[in-house]
């Protein structure tokens, strides 16, 4: 059942901590639990708390050992430590876990974490990665590795369905990366041309090497508390309005199936989580002031605009190709550059980029944003998101 | 542009489970076969254990028809040499007219990248790998 909008928050985000972003493979030779207990420690003394005050830890599947964790960061009172069973499209459910056990007591202080490193292994090779199975054999024969490859054959779809162009596609990436440029963390800052983006390789067709997101590696760690609590700790409380999960055959596991329903096919997968938010919420996409969406690849941008309501179906080309997503447009997208230019952990550097953005600090500011939707990414269900918030 | 490959599937072997190998079973025949739901006619894929409307367990097998194209990419393909002319594989996912909610994904092979488009008629080919034949895509349209 969702909750009373007039409930008010519960929880907020009080800590935000990050290691620096390294292109895949430079992190080392630190370890992915080295990385992991960097952020943490950076965000608990953003939050101005402690190791000690820890008694809550959440993830989605993205391969960490919680024990381990526990073990090396010396966590003695753990009573909550659960995971969003979605891989990135749990990214922004972390958050519902986090905000579920600060409102039922089952913990006071929640630390969200995610986090990557691709010695070895790449992500954007992830369907390669797996061993073969009955399932994944048609995979394996079309010669689909990658998340990118495949969400190519949906991007190529909402082409022919609704006359999306290249240069929406194109658009997205040069919006992402005016925005990197002016962000110090950003890898890809030189702005590109529409020119440069229609002469660059294809990858997958149709979609060009731009389209791609960078692979790097980075943790990032976020510290949730009451909202009671937060408002005597040292920052300007970031709330957490209200957090979706949802997961429906319609999408079922994506990109990894491909059976999806014609109307789903041309999303990001997104439609019926955007619809629980925002009941969740009582807000609507109007009231989003900065939407920070999860772009490993930018048709899926244009996608994901159209499943939380800025635009209708089939629109979004026409919608980006209008400088919408611009910084000052109708609904900034991205403004710290996003996985396309800035960096990729996995999503969580969207949630930092919203904190940024709420608390006022952000580097490319929103002027007056009081709300920010984050969004897991494209891929299998259970899909997540959030919307957080500065006001109460 | 150069015609997309037809890759080596010599070694690729086809791992099977209960509920799939029918569909390898056909194939070995050269037919294509999609799991129809007994009870509810729902077809259901990947194959397996239940209907995801009925949730019954038997299927019948029967013969998918004509496919077409839903969608595709194309990739390029990293030549062995250096100086080796370009070259392009061509995912694609079709869907077959008898076989409604079935989405069949594959390669497709000895096409023009440059004319390949949503909607074409395609057949598939059952070409021998190590344990099995596998299901591999062709235009049926002349080019």
């Amino acid at each position: 059942m969702a909750r009373k909008p007039t409930a008010g928050p519960t929880a907020a985000i009080v800590g935000s901590g990050a290691t620096p972003y390294y292109f895949r493979g430079e992190s080392a030779p630190q370890t992915l639990i080295e990385l992991i207990d960097k952020a943490v420690l950076a965000a608990l003394a953003d939050a101005g708390l402690g190791i000690e005050d820890v008694d809550g830890l959440a993830f989605f599947a993205f391969g960490f050992d919680t024990g381990m964790i526990i073990e090396q960061l010396g966590l003695r009172n753990v009573t909550f430590a659960h995971c969003v069973s979605a891989f990135g499209g749990g990214m922004a459910g972390m958050l519902d876990l986090a905000e579920m056990a600060v409102e039922t007591g089952r913990a006071r202080t929640v630390v969200c974490i995610g986090a990557t490193q691709q010695i070895g292994r790449r992500v954007g090779q992830a369907l390669g990665n797996f061993a073969a199975s009955p399932d994944n054999v048609f995979h394996r024969l079309a010669g689909l590795q990658g998340p990118g490859q495949a969400l190519a054959l949906q991007a190529r779809r909402h082409c022919h369905e609704f006359g999306t162009r290249r240069e929406a596609f194109a658009e997205v990436v040069m919006a992402s990366r005016a925005a990197a440029a002016t962000r110090e963390t950003a890898f890809r800052r030189k702005p590109v041309t529409l020119d440069e983006y229609m002469a660059a390789p294809m990858l997958a067709d149709p979609m060009c090497k731009f389209d791609f997101c960078l692979e790097t590696d980075g943790a990032l760690a976020f510290v949730v508390t009451s909202a009671e609590r937060a408002r005597d700790l040292p920052h300007k409380p970031v709330y957490i309005a209200g957090a979706a999960q949802h997961g429906s055959r319609d999408w079922g596991r994506a990109f990894f199936w491909l059976g999806q329903t014609a109307e789903a096919f041309v999303s990001a997968g997104g439609m019926d989580v955007s619809r629980r938010l925002y009941e969740r919420t009582g807000m609507g996409a109007d009231d989003i002031d900065v939407a920070c969406l999860y772009d490993h690849f930018s048709p899926l941008v244009v996608m994901q605009l159209e499943d939380f309501g800025f635009c209708a179906r089939g629109e979004g080309g026409p919608f980006v190709e209008s400088g919408a997503i611009r910084l000052g447009g109708r609904i900034p997208v991205n403004p710290h550059g996003g996985h396309l230019s800035e960096a990729y952990v996995v999503g969580m550097t969207h949630i930092r980029e919203a904190v940024e953005q709420l608390r006022g600090v952000a580097v490319n500011q929103v002027s007056g944003a009081r709300t920010a939707l984050v969004t897991g990414g494209p891929a299998p269900t259970p899909m997540t998101a959030a919307i957080l918030t500065n006001a109460l | 542009m150069t015609r997309s490959i037809t890759p080596d599937f010599s070694t690729f072997e086809v791992p099977m489970d209960t509920w799939s190998e029918p569909f390898w079973q056909a194939g070995a025949r050269g037919e294509t076969h999609m799991p129809r739901c007994l009870a509810c006619g729902t077809f259901r894929w990947p194959a397996g254990p239940f209907c995801p409307e009925c949730h019954t367990q038997p299927v019948e097998w029967v013969a998918a028809g004509q496919a077409r194209l839903y969608s595709f990419t194309i990739l390029p393909v990293r030549g062995a040499e250096p100086d080796a002319p370009p070259a392009w594989r061509i995912p694609a996912l079709v869907e077959f007219d008898a076989a409604p909610g079935v989405r069949l994904v594959s390669v497709l092979v000895d096409a023009d990248p440059a004319h390949v488009a949503i909607g074409d008629r395609v057949e598939v080919v059952w070409q021998p790998a190590a344990s099995a034949s596998v299901p591999l895509f062709r235009r049926e349209d002349a080019e």
